[in-house]
């Protein structure tokens, strides 16, 4: 048996679009679990149980599931992708929040970002969720604390 | 079992107390029955083979602020001089802590050793420096060190982990170890105040002290992930190999940011191989470590029983000296066995 872990959104038809793309290549899916319990900032962890398969379908399944835009967390356990939160305090926009973004973008995928500015004068905080696969995670790293260096940032991560 | 006391201040007082509180106790229980045969501060020393009159010790420290004002037993003797006179089964030093070089305590505890006592100590400041040393001395001089009180205050954690928890390997410790820090980022959450105001009110409160900069500089929590470090992890590490970052910048935005995505944020220290860090992390609201006000917290993920957490008090006179006493029983309960 084969485990695909994925995020979706809390939102209605978003399991009908992850579902979609393994039916249309002929795969039988055991089942589908739920993973409410573990539900954070309107994001549902699903685990989809399929048939065994041989390693080049799976890898076709995930490119397609992810070519939809979903996230595939885990395969069989092993973690693909990870959603992490990072937590920005410093003049954030001042230091060229484009160029920041960029940066991270080298190593992973911004996909979310919530700014506050407090006053000109006073440093801002940034929330971003950031999508990495876990072969770059140290290299995104690498990254955030060279940005932290070079702008004066201090990244609050949630690892 | 003969005790020498060293410092008499905030917590050296909780030691006794502690000891006049739980004496019968102890007799009943144990039957141990501890005497007090010197107290030190920086003055000199009350010394009494026989033992001293505890309430007389403190009412002297009280009334005099000087121990060597006590009547007819008092010497303005060195303090090394003390450990290294008076016969005693067990030295508990609890000078205040120096994360420069460690002293005076780490002369005292080697003294200390070299004169066959075991030790017990609540200071950070010569573990975080010198453990390898210490340890080294105590096993050269066959005596017993102990060290629990010095992290975490009253929640047990390092004998949690080597001894409750014995064979098992620590893989990775988590934790809140400061319970200033933790005071702090709990009021600013609360109530979307700046971290000046918090710090200028948690000084008035007595739960900062009048010179923070080792609890908001994450300095203090450095020194105990290395102390756990050295002990439970059997790495060989100074505070100098700590990678550090405090609270200082935390801003009350800042940590309704962290909200909206279900996040709270803690000073977090952590070890684990190739890992030896202090700095503020997103700690999922749900979270066991996310524990509020004063309180300390830890994880320790092991092998065979997984995560383990406690969770208690980390400061206070009564509540370290509670994690003193147990040294003291641990090393009556080892020593008495012949």
């Amino acid at each position: 048996m084969i485990l695909l872990d994925l995020e979706l959104k809390d939102s209605p038809g978003e399991l009908l679009k992850a579902l979609t793309p393994i039916s249309e290549m002929g795969i039988n899916i055991h089942s589908v679990i739920h993973l409410r319990e573990k539900k954070s900032d309107g994001k549902v962890p699903v685990r989809i149980v399929l048939e065994d398969l041989d390693e080049e379908t799976l890898e076709k399944i995930v490119e397609r599931l992810e070519e939809s835009g979903i996230v595939v967390t885990k395969v069989n356990n092993k973690v693909r992708k990870m959603d992490i939160d990072v937590v920005v305090i410093g003049h954030v926009v001042d230091t060229d929040i484009r160029d920041t973004i960029d940066r991270l973008n080298k190593y992973g995928l911004v996909v979310d970002l919530d700014l506050t500015m407090p006053h000109p004068f006073k440093e801002s905080s940034a929330r971003m969720r950031i999508i990495v696969d876990s072969k770059n995670l140290e290299d995104l790293c690498r990254e955030m604390e060279k940005l932290s260096k070079e702008k004066d940032l201090l990244f609050i991560k949630s690892f | 079992m003969k005790v020498i006391l060293v410092g008499f201040g905030v917590i050296g007082r909780g030691v006794i107390k502690v000891i006049k509180k739980k004496r019968e106790y102890l007799k009943k229980k144990y039957g141990m029955d501890i005497k007090v045969v010197a107290i030190c501060d920086s003055s000199g020393a009350a010394i009494d083979e026989r033992g001293l009159d505890l309430d007389l010790a403190l009412e002297v420290k009280r009334k005099k602020g000087r121990i060597c004002e006590y009547p007819g037993k008092g010497v303005t003797l060195p303090v090394t001089e003390v450990i290294r006179s008076v016969e005693g089964d067990v030295l508990i030093e609890v000078t205040p802590t120096n994360l420069e070089d460690g002293e005076p305590a780490r002369t005292y505890i080697i003294e200390g050793f070299k004169s066959g006592k075991h030790v017990i100590t609540a200071n950070k400041g010569p573990l975080a420096l010198y453990f390898q040393e210490l340890m080294s001395y105590a096993k050269k001089y066959k005596r017993i060190f102990r060290y629990e009180a010095s992290v975490g205050g009253a929640m047990p954690i390092i004998n949690l982990a080597r001894e409750t928890l014995a064979g098992n390997e620590i893989i990775e410790i988590k934790g809140i170890l400061n319970g200033t820090t933790n005071y702090i980022l709990t009021k600013m959450e609360r109530e979307k105040l700046d971290f000046d105001t918090v710090l200028k009110e948690a000084q008035e409160l007595g739960i900062a002290e009048t010179n923070p900069y080792q609890d908001i500089s994450g300095l203090d929590t450095a020194a105990k992930i290395v102390i756990l470090a050295n002990s439970i992890m059997n790495m060989n590490v100074t505070i100098r190999d700590v990678k550090i970052e405090g609270i200082s910048r935390i801003t009350p935005e800042a940590l309704t940011m962290a909200n909206k995505g279900g996040y709270t944020i803690k000073l977090i220290g952590e070890v684990k191989r190739n890992k030896l860090e202090v700095g503020p992390k997103l700690i999922p609201l749900d979270d066991p470590l996310n524990v509020k006000g004063s309180l300390n917290v830890a994880k320790l993920y092991t092998d065979l029983a997984k995560e383990v957490i406690v969770v208690g008090r980390g400061a206070g006179s009564i509540e370290t000296s509670s994690a003193i006493l147990s040294d003291i029983i641990n090393i009556y309960l080892q020593t008495s066995r012949g």
